[in-house]
């Protein structure tokens, strides 16, 4: 039990060196990390009503091993930036006009060069798999020792460092509520809110730094102010793709970040879409969705038990279980997909959210829910 | 030389010297928050992230470890005062603390 507690999180891990193989290898499995994405919605979706509890042996304790999860989490960092070098070499290699020729190096066919159309699949497959690698930078932003370094370099790798301070600061303090620009209120879509996120994330993030050194009297354009620090992080990865290829290069990162940016503000749509919580009020399990169906468990290290996670922030992935928060009955694949077209995903959640305000709301919370039902805001 | 070979002691936390006098034990890794919860005080509490700030204390004796940089939510001076958040407070000797728990 112990050892498949713990395998199982390897998902990801395993993907990801799957798609960066992939992206070595070049013609086809550039594309590789998209496919697998594909595969892992059908499993999503077809293992939706697979629920499981978190698993303990008879003294009460989980059968993670700390060690072994963490070393995994920080392992995602070299691993993440393998996958950025990847796609780097396959850009100068276009860029430089290399033959498209295959070749063999110990025994396993690669190609040469790559034409246009492949590239596009090596640029979709690391955007992809740099966004679903977000996971790690989530869960380490909690480890408030060098975990919290990494989580930030993780970060930094989506041009996303400030994410960091903005989670554990704003997010986990302001939930459910208009300060929290992670929060989508009912009516938002997909789309405007990964800007309208991203952005008030990074605007709390410098005003956390400008508050801070302003009390400390330090000047905040300074090495001091993290926000700075945070996308002077970034830089490796500017140069390594404009060195490599240039302008494309340069938009091949645009995308890269696009996506990774994105699938992170697709998970904070979901997350927590049209909840309510008054200011002040503790937060409670009922101001998170969860979406803890066995695939989405696994593969998200249990990132779906937000009702449990922004109660014990402080817990551990593998411990994180079934609060009883208002869950989505899907798993994050296939809502994901929903999220991509507003309407569907409003009548989906239209249901859901009645019952919220129905069963889990307070009358505060009902009050500002039918503030919203007034402007003809229903889900 | 030889303390290397130690295993870590557990500290003590003297919650309200001044007043109630409870004694708390606290594991090496644990927080003084979590080590309090688990001893069924009633400390106030929030987040547990270190960022709402409604665990505060202030320490008066001995020193903690902080997780995270406490200027993000204390204020200059409450840090020299000896403030603290017990959310994110290891104990690096055993130490006197004050806190209202009648919040």
């Amino acid at each position: 039990m112990r050892l498949f507690v713990n395998a199982r999180y390897l998902i990801v891990p395993f993907s990801s060196l799957v798609t960066i193989f992939g992206i070595f290898q070049g013609n086809v499995f550039s594309w590789i990390g998209v496919i697998l994405f594909g595969i892992y919605t059908l499993i999503d979706t077809v293992t939706k009503d697979i629920h499981l509890r978190a698993e303990k042996d008879t003294n009460g304790n989980s059968f993670g091993i700390k060690e072994f999860q963490y070393v995994v989490m920080y392992i995602m960092l070299p691993v993440f930036i393998l996958l950025q070098v990847a796609l780097a070499i396959r850009l100068y290699q276009f860029t430089s006009g290399s033959t498209l020729e295959e070749l063999i190096f110990l025994g396993i066919a690669y190609e040469s060069g790559i034409s246009f159309l492949n590239l596009i699949g090596a640029t979709l497959s690391t955007g992809l798999w740099a966004g679903l690698g977000i996971i790690y930078g989530h869960e380490l932003s909690h480890n408030k020792k060098e975990g919290f370094f990494v989580s930030r370099l993780i970060m930094a790798l989506s041009g996303a460092s400030h994410f960091t301070y903005a989670h554990v600061y704003n997010h986990h303090l302001d939930l459910g509520h208009e300060d929290d620009p992670a929060t989508a209120p009912r009516g938002r879509n997909v789309y405007l809110h990964s800007w309208l996120s991203h952005a008030g994330q990074s605007k709390y993030s410098y005003d956390l730094e400008k508050n801070k050194l302003t009390k400390q009297g330090k000047s905040v354009l300074s090495f001091h102010n993290k926000w700075i620090i945070g996308y002077l992080y970034s830089l490796p990865s500017i140069f390594l793709f404009i060195w490599s290829g240039g302008f494309l290069g340069l938009v091949a990162l645009i995308g890269v970040w696009s996506i990774s940016n994105f699938l992170l503000e697709a998970l904070n749509f979901m997350g927590h879409y049209g909840l309510i919580r008054k200011s002040g009020t503790p937060v409670g399990h009922r101001h998170s969705w969860d979406n803890d169906n066995v695939f989405t468990s696994w593969f998200f290290i249990e990132i779906g038990r937000q009702g449990d996670h922004h109660v014990r922030g402080e817990t551990y992935f593998w411990e994180l279980d079934d609060v009883g928060a208002p869950n989505y009955g899907i798993g994050y694949f296939s809502l994901f997909v929903l999220t991509l077209i507003p309407a569907l995903f409003r009548s989906y959640v239209k249901n859901l959210l009645e019952d919220w305000d129905s069963n889990h709301a307070t009358e505060d919370e009902v009050e500002v829910s039918n503030k919203f039902k007034a402007l003809g805001i229903l889900s | 030389m030889f303390n290397l070979f130690n295993k870590p002691k557990d500290r003590q936390a003297l919650i309200n010297p001044h007043s109630e006098h409870t004694t708390l034990i606290i594991n090496k890794g644990n927080t003084l928050l979590n080590s309090a919860l688990n001893a069924g005080i009633d400390w106030p509490y929030k987040c547990k992230v270190g960022s709402c700030g409604t665990c505060k204390c202030k320490v008066l004796s001995g020193g903690v470890k902080a997780q995270i940089d406490f200027g993000y939510v204390l204020s200059p001076d409450e840090i020299n005062e000896g403030y603290v958040l017990a959310c994110q407070s290891e104990l690096k000797s055993d130490i006197e603390v004050e806190i209202n728990l009648n919040k």
